[in-house]
Order: structure tokens, then sequence, then C-alpha cells
């Protein structure tokens, strides 16, 4: 068993947990952010579980809870503050960009991040940024459009 | 414009935000691994690592030794302790050899991840260790995974029981008796013999289906007092409720099972009952502690999701000028171990055989399938039921008729095309409304095929190779009982209660269980425009047995045709005596048509100064029942059952635009087109993405999934690394066109969408490729479509040239 002080969401936890527990374990069963959703056996190929480490997308199934120790995690919880949606949120709802929502949160973490590195993404690009998130529902075309007018948004400053 | 019409034009087809999607980004969704209850104790199960083996003898005694263990449960007290699986509600009214079998393998293990046993434990980490901890002897028995091999005489048999493995076998056509099938087919011979063009191939197509992003899970309550109740990822909670009822032995006001209100995808993976609710649930009363199962991906690819797996040799012919005669078909499935309730495997390649004949004109027909056990995961449902190899073998063979008669497959396919509605197959599908020439015209009128043609030639001139591919078909839209008591020993009607609150929200019940296909957003909008009230005025209740009336389950694109028909009809029904109670109150002598529900109030048509808003008739009518008519009572609440006297269709047009580099065999996509004819639209958005994650579904199924199993029956593919799905940059953008018709069988004339929608994907994908290697006369019939193999059949091409 191991201390561990995780900021998430803003909020400092300081839990003892096994050191075998992995991160989405630990934001899902000890914390109850069940947001943050298992699609795959801890493989890190569905996504579902991508949250912000440090502001930095990360599968949150790969890693040890330990490993957050000292460190700052968001998860879909977090993206919107004092009950307004992000600008990503809002375009998801807007454009239709699910359907069951269990991809959703792990899409919209990525997707977050991505566009802070690429404020004016080509479809192309988008679809690369994709590659790490499996949605079965959608085909995909309504999460691209979702995200290209979230930069558009976003770049016209009316986010 | 009318007054009774403007709140039905203003949120009829709109592309209304789902209601769902609120909580579903901000991660405020409930699915059933959000769910925990105090004490829970957590399952993990012990899987066969063998296809076949005796199973002759099973330690528990190290995992019981575990701190935090529990309890370790094997096949032995299942069998002692519950009924087995063969139960009459899970049972088809078809004649098939069902298997007996209990929630966990008694005796003999009969796939790769057959269930064993069940571990519980306080902790699931300990619950993982344990299930590590349990010894498993096995004698290995002689497998078969071959289907072919599997029905040849003396072939190892699967279940000892059973005189050899041919679990199913049909004769599809030419009529009931053997003497007018022996007739059919002679004629059907005499067809072939005279024909000017006869094509025979021998069409395969791998194991492959859908995997919902969610995977399964059981989450079970028991009490004394209330029995079970069951937490179940299942698109039938009614029919689940029934099977742990009659195999658990448990009182029917004891058992309550609940669909969580958010399910991660079902497609049909979801829709079979499955032995892990019976494990858990015994589990849970056994131990008299809730008790959850979470299925880990690599549990759910060895077992469920699997689907198609079909040989189909397919012989057309036709005359010269294109026009199709008759189709012999001999199918040949794989069902794997056939021990899944509802569907025992077979029930969707029966459904393939019969919608095998598609959109077509036949004259006659001569179709028979033989549905083998083996050694390998039972089928699952998975969207595009059962028709996906047989839709690629029947689209397939029209491209190679076109090409015998040197005619564009496009035209061929117009032109036998059913031409006019309502019309029977030669299977006896009954395709009861649309039109589909209007439809595929629609399609042709988006692509302009002449100019395709020249640049083609001119790519071709500089060794780029272009093809065009189409392919359409007709799906259910919605189950009729009439097929559904035969097929799944279910009734097919849509049920919904409609309880008006007597602050004017209206809240709707239904027996569904839906996984992403928004069905509270598209039962608002028909509610609000029924009410002429906003949508944001309702609530949408599903899954749980307890409350919501008796219904089959979210299956077969029912939610479009059978629940919102449904829905319809009892608000019908409350509007009849609102208007009624309204009449009465103002004094006039008026019928329901005589006012109007519009923008929150109910207007007297002949006098629309006279109305009262919704909320204040319904409150009167609920909270103040005093002074009503002669013989009326207050309330507002009813339920309605829908259900078409015939089974209903919808029907779709598919156009792909390929590059194939013949060097090494990659094709790109270059241009998706459709054309749907949906009948009429409540929520456009929704209608969209159906069809989007359809159509991408069906190409990643052609193109990266399959399902791997070695000569041993070792399973190889129960990760996502190695059973790959397509991500968005595998798959292209597509458009959708639209050419509906409405339904004349539903109240709104809407029609269920979505369900069959993959099975075209296949043929249009691979006549596109063919066509871009027509030079080379390449003709697929066999699925994955990878760039390897065509790479193969291009260089025998080129060397036979040579």
């Amino acid at each position: 068993m191991q201390t561990v002080r995780i900021t998430v969401n803003g909020e400092l936890f300081e839990e003892t947990i096994p050191e075998r527990m992995l991160l989405v374990d630990f934001l899902r069963d000890r914390l109850a952010l069940t947001g943050t959703h298992v699609g795959c056996t801890h493989e890190g190929v569905c996504g579902a579980c991508t949250i912000h480490l440090d502001g930095e997308a990360v599968k949150s199934c790969m890693m040890l809870a330990v490993q957050a120790d000292g460190h700052a995690v968001t998860t879909v919880e977090g993206l919107s503050s004092n009950g307004d949606l992000s600008v990503l949120q809002r375009s998801f709802r807007e454009h239709h960009g699910l359907q069951c929502g269990f991809c959703t949160p792990g899409i919209l973490m990525n997707m977050t991040d991505f566009l802070q590195r690429n404020p004016e993404p080509t479809d192309e690009q988008i679809r690369e940024g994709l590659i790490g998130n499996l949605c079965r529902c959608t085909g995909y075309v309504h999460i691209v459009k979702a995200v290209r007018e979230a930069a558009r948004t976003l770049a016209s400053g009316n986010g | 414009m009318d007054i009774r019409i403007q709140d039905s034009k203003r949120w009829m087809g709109a592309r209304l935000e789902r209601k769902e999607d609120l909580r579903l980004v901000t991660g405020q969704g409930k699915y059933l691994a959000d769910i925990v209850l105090p004490g829970m104790l957590h399952a993990v199960f012990v899987r066969s690592e063998y296809a076949h083996a005796r199973i002759t003898g099973i330690d528990t005694s190290a995992a019981r030794e575990l701190p935090g263990v529990v309890d370790v449960i094997t096949g032995e007290e299942m069998k002692a302790k519950v009924k087995s699986l063969r139960q009459s509600v899970l049972l088809p009214n078809l004649p098939a050899k069902y298997p007996e079998y209990w929630a966990l393998a008694v005796d003999k293990v009969k796939y790769h991840g057959d269930p064993v046993a069940v571990v519980i434990a306080r902790d699931k980490y300990v619950a993982e260790d344990a299930a590590e901890l349990v010894v498993v002897d096995y004698e290995e028995l002689p497998v078969v995974v071959d289907a072919e091999q599997a029905l040849a005489p003396g072939a190892v048999k699967v279940h000892d029981d059973e005189a050899d493995n041919e679990m199913f076998a049909m004769t599809f056509t030419g009529g009931a008796t053997p003497e007018e099938q022996q007739r059919n087919d002679e004629e059907v011979e005499r067809i072939f013999q005279g024909a000017d063009v006869v094509v025979s191939n021998r069409f395969r197509v791998h194991r492959t289906g859908i995997t919902p992003m969610e995977p399964r899970g059981v989450l079970c309550d028991w009490s004394l007092a209330d029995g079970l109740t069951a937490y179940i990822t299942t698109q039938r909670p009614h029919i689940d409720r029934l099977a742990l009822i009659d195999i658990l032995d448990i009182p029917g006001e004891k058992v309550r099972v609940i669909a969580p209100r958010d399910q991660g995808g079902g497609f049909g993976v979801k829709a079979p009952f499955f032995r892990e609710n019976v494990v858990i649930s015994y589990a849970a009363r056994k131990l008299n502690k809730p008790v959850r199962w979470i299925e880990s991906r690599y549990e759910s690819l060895m077992s469920v999701g699997q689907e198609r797996d079909q040989i189909n040799d397919l012989e057309v012919a036709a005359t010269k000028d294109g026009k199709l005669l008759a189709m012999r078909n001999r199918g040949i499935a794989n069902n794997g171990t056939g021990q899944t309730g509802v569907y025992w495997g077979f029930v969707m390649p029966f459904l393939g055989q019969v919608e095998m004949p598609n959109v077509y004109t036949w004259e006659k027909g001569d179709i028979k399938l033989r549905v083998a056990t083996t050694n390998k995961a039972c089928l699952t449902p998975s969207r595009a039921f059962g028709h996906f190899p047989t839709r690629f073998a029947i689209e397939r063979s029209v491209d190679m008729v076109a090409r015998r008669c040197g005619l564009e497959p496009s035209e061929v396919r117009r032109r036998n095309m059913v031409p006019k509605l309502p019309y029977t197959t030669i299977t006896g599908e009954y395709l009861d409304s649309g039109d589909f020439l209007k439809v595929w015209d629609n399609l042709m009128a988006h692509v302009d095929l002449a100019a395709f043609r020249k640049e083609q030639e001119a790519a071709r001139a500089h060794g780029r190779y272009l093809g065009i591919g189409f392919a359409c078909g007709a799906e259910l839209s919605g189950v009729a009982s009439e097929l559904l008591v035969p097929m799944e020993n279910q009734p097919g009607y849509g049920a919904a209660t409609v309880r008006i609150d007597p602050r004017g929200k209206v809240l709707i019940f239904g027996g569904d269980a839906p996984g992403g296909q928004g069905h509270e957003t598209t039962v608002a909008q028909v509610v609000a425009a029924t009410f002429g009230i906003d949508p944001s005025d309702s609530l949408v209740t599903t899954g749980d047995t307890g409350s919501t009336p008796f219904g089959a389950g979210t299956i077969g694109a029912r939610a479009g045709s059978y629940f919102v028909s449904a829905v319809h009809k009892a608000c019908k029904e409350l509007k009849e005596k609102i208007t009624y109670v309204l009449a009465h109150d103002l004094g006039v002598r008026a019928t329901a048509e005589e006012f109007a529900f519009t923008n929150g109030d109910v207007i007297y048509l002949r006098d629309p100064s006279r109305k009262k808003t919704f909320r204040e008739i319904v409150e009167r009518i609920i909270m103040f029942p005093i002074n009503l008519p002669e013989g009326e009572v207050g309330g507002l609440e009813a339920t309605a059952f829908f259900e078409a006297a015939k089974p209903m269709i919808c029907f779709n047009a598919d156009c792909c635009i390929v590059e194939v580099n013949p060097v090494n065999g990659e094709f790109k996509i270059k241009r998706w087109v459709t054309a749907e004819d949906v009948g009429n639209v409540i929520n456009q958005n929704i209608v969209d993405g159906q069809m989007h994650g359809a159509i991408v579904q069906g190409l990643s199924n052609v193109i990266f999934e399959e399902f791997i199993y070695t000569d041993e029956g070792q399973q190889l593919t129960a990760d996502f690394e190695n059973y790959k799905l397509a991500t968005a940059a595998d798959v292209p953008d597509i458009e959708l066109t639209y050419a509906s018709t409405p339904c004349p069988h539903t109240p709104l004339g809407t029609r269920g969408i979505g369900e069959g929608r993959p099975s075209s994907i296949p043929g249009a994908l691979c006549n596109a490729v063919c066509d871009a290697l027509s030079p080379f006369g390449i003709e697929i019939t066999e699925l994955p479509l990878r760039p390897g193999t065509l790479w193969a059949k291009i260089r025998d091409a080129q060397q036979l040239r040579n």
C-alpha cells in the first residue's frame, strides 16, 4: 500500500492504495468519477479511459495510480466549469457527435488536447488525431464534424 | 400554415440536439459498470483454454484460500441447483436440434472461452488473482472448427447427445412439402439448362461481427422479501426476466430486470440471453449479497460479437440482356457451439437465406441451408442480422452477370428490381412498401456514371485503376409478430405507456432497452408534435421491467417503427380524452379534430379565442376530476400496443468509388454515396448517424475485422490489437441522400432503420474493386478484403497473361 496525493479536477486527494491499482480504477472506484470508461483489456487501444495528466492526454488504463502521485489529473467531469460546457462539449451535442456515449469522454479529452496543439486542423488531421479512440456507433463522421466546428468556434473567439 | 400541423412541422424531422447528450458529454451517464451497491462482491470467470476437452477435475482449494475470496462455483453446482438454459421461453419455433447446456460448462468444454467456474471475491483484483489459482484438469478431445468437416460423416461430435453436428437444415423455396420442393427444384434446373448466362461461385465470408464499446455486465441483488433485482446490459430486459424466472425457478413477482439507462452500444450483441446472467443471479441468491461481473474485452472477443462465418455456393441464371431468372444456393453456416439463448446461433443464417433474393424479381429459386455445430463460440446476432454473407453473394453475382452480358451493373440492378410494392419474394419474404426505383434513380442522379467511365478510362491510360461499385438491399423495419413468433418465440408488438403529469409534463415508459439510438429524443419529438408541447417537457424511461410495459426489446430497428407508433397511439387516446373533457368544459359539442394542440395550448378551432393551456386542462383532468362529462373518470395515462399486420421494410442503395494500387493491392475509397428510403424522419441527425455508423461497421467488417481460430480451435484475436476495428483515419466521409416514401403502415409514416444497413457494404466495395481490376479479370468471392490477397490475385492474373 502506498499513500498518494493526486489533484483531480482541481481537488487534492490523499489516498492510501495498493501499488498495483490502475489509475482508471483509482478514478472510478475510489473517487467515483465514472465518466472515465474502460472499453478494452487495459491495452490502450480503445481510448475510452483517456484523461489529462498535467494537461496532456494519456490513457488512464495504461498507468498505475501511484505514477500519478504529485500530478494533476483532469477527467471528463472537469471539462465543464460552473455548469458551462466547453466549446468542444457543446459542439458534440450540436453536431450529434455521439450515440451510445461510451467512447465520448475519452474522445473529448483527447480532442481537447488535440485542439490546443492544432487550432486549425484539416479533416485528415482530425482523423489522424482520433486514431487512439475507437467508436462503434457513429462511423466517425459526426465526430470529425464536431471537432472541426469546435475549432472554428474557438478560432472565431466565440468560445 | 394550418394551426393543427405547425408543431408537427416544427418537431418532426428536426435536427434536434439529443436529450441524452448533456449527461453523456459531461461524464454523468450511468452505464452498468457505474452502478455500485453496498457490500457488492466481484465475479471473475474461469474460462476454458481448450476448444474441446473433457473436464476431469477442478481444484478450487487454492483459490478459496486466498483472503477475500468468498466462493468459487463450478458447473456441477450450477447443474445441481438450477435448470439448464434449454427453456421454452428461449427456444425459437423452428425445428432445430437445441443442445442442452448449463450456465457453466458441465463434463466438457466446447469452445475456447467456455465458462468453467466463477470466482466471487470482495475485491475485483483479488477475484482476478483467485481465478488464476483455479486448477482445471482437461483431457483434450479432437476438435472440429470447419463447418464442412463438421457436417461430414464420422466427424467429431460437439454435443455428445446429438446424432451429428447438423444443428439445423432447411429449404426456403418451392413449397411446404418435399414433393413440391422437388418439383420446384426440377423447374429451377430446367431454367438453368436453358439460360444464356450462368454464374456459379463459392462465396466465403469470414467470422466477424459487431463489438459494442461497452462490454457486457451483470449486477444482481437478492433479498428474501423482494427476490432478485438484476441489472443486465441487455436489449431485451423483459425476455431476460422470463428466462431468469424459469431457469432459477423464482416466482415471477420476485424478479425484476433493469437494463441501465445508458448502454454502450448493443447492435444485436446484447440481444441474446446469456449464461452469465444465470451465474451471477444464482451467486447473489446463494451468498445473499450483491454480485457484479463486468466483462473484460478479452472475454467479450472470446465469446460474443461473432457472426457471418458462412459459405454460399450460389448459382445464378440470367438471359443475355441481364434479366435474372433463377438462383440456386447451398448455404453452410458455421454456428459454433449453438449455445446461446433466443438465437442458438442458427437463427441469423436462417434469416439470411430468407433475405437472399433481395429486392430482385426471380422466376424461381432453390435455396437450402445447413448449419453446422463446431468448436467455436456460438454466433451472436450482429447488425445486418444474418444477411451480411448472403447479400455479399447476391450482389457480387449480379455484377458478374452484368459483366458476362456486357452491361453496366447498375443497369442490371435497375432492370431486375421489384418495380412495384408490395411484393412477396421467392422465399416468402413480404416487402411491404416504398419505391425502389425512385431510390435507385436518386442514387444514380448523384453519381455521374458516364463521366466516371471517362475518368476511369483516362486514368487507366496512366496506369491508375479506378472502379465503381453498387449494391442495394431491403432491411426489416421492426420485426412483426408474424416473423418474430416463429423465429424467436416472442411477440413483435411495440408497447408504450404514456402518463401525463399534472404539471403538464409527459412521462413515457417503453419496454425497449436502447444503447445509443436516441430513444429519449425521438420519442420526445413525437410527443411534442402530438401534444403541441416542447420536447424538453417529456421524459422517457426504458429498460426497467418494474415500470415499463412488456415488450420484446430493442431489436431489428423497432424504435422508429414499432415503439414510436405505440407511443403515438397512446398519445392519441389521451388526446381524445382531453378534448372530450375540454369540449364539455367549454360547453360545446366538438370532436377531437376540432381542437388543435399547439404551442402549449389546446385551442377550439371554431373559436380560437376559446382555449386552455395544455397544463391547465391536464391538471384539471388529473387533479380535479369533478364536473366531468357523464360517465367519464379522471386521470391521464394510457398504454398502447402497436402491431403491423405484415413485416415492414426500409430500403437503401450504395455507390462506392475506389482506386486500387496494382503494385501492392492497396485500395482507397475515394467516394461513398448512398440513397435511402427511411420513411418519414423524426430526427434527421439521428437517422444520418445510424447510416454513418452502419456503413462504417460494414467497411470495418470487410476490410479489417476477423476472428481467427487455429485448427485446434484456439482463438487468436481476443484483443483489439489483433481484432482490428476501423479507426477514423481508416474510413471515408459518407454522402447520404434520401428519396423516402412514407410507410403506409405506421401512423407517422416512419420506418425503423439502421439495423440491416451494413449488409450492402461488402457488395458495393468489392464490386468497386473488381470494376477497378476488370482489366485483370479479377472477381472477389471471399472476405475479408485485404491488400495482400488482392495483390496475390493481381500477380496471378499478370502471370497468366504473360
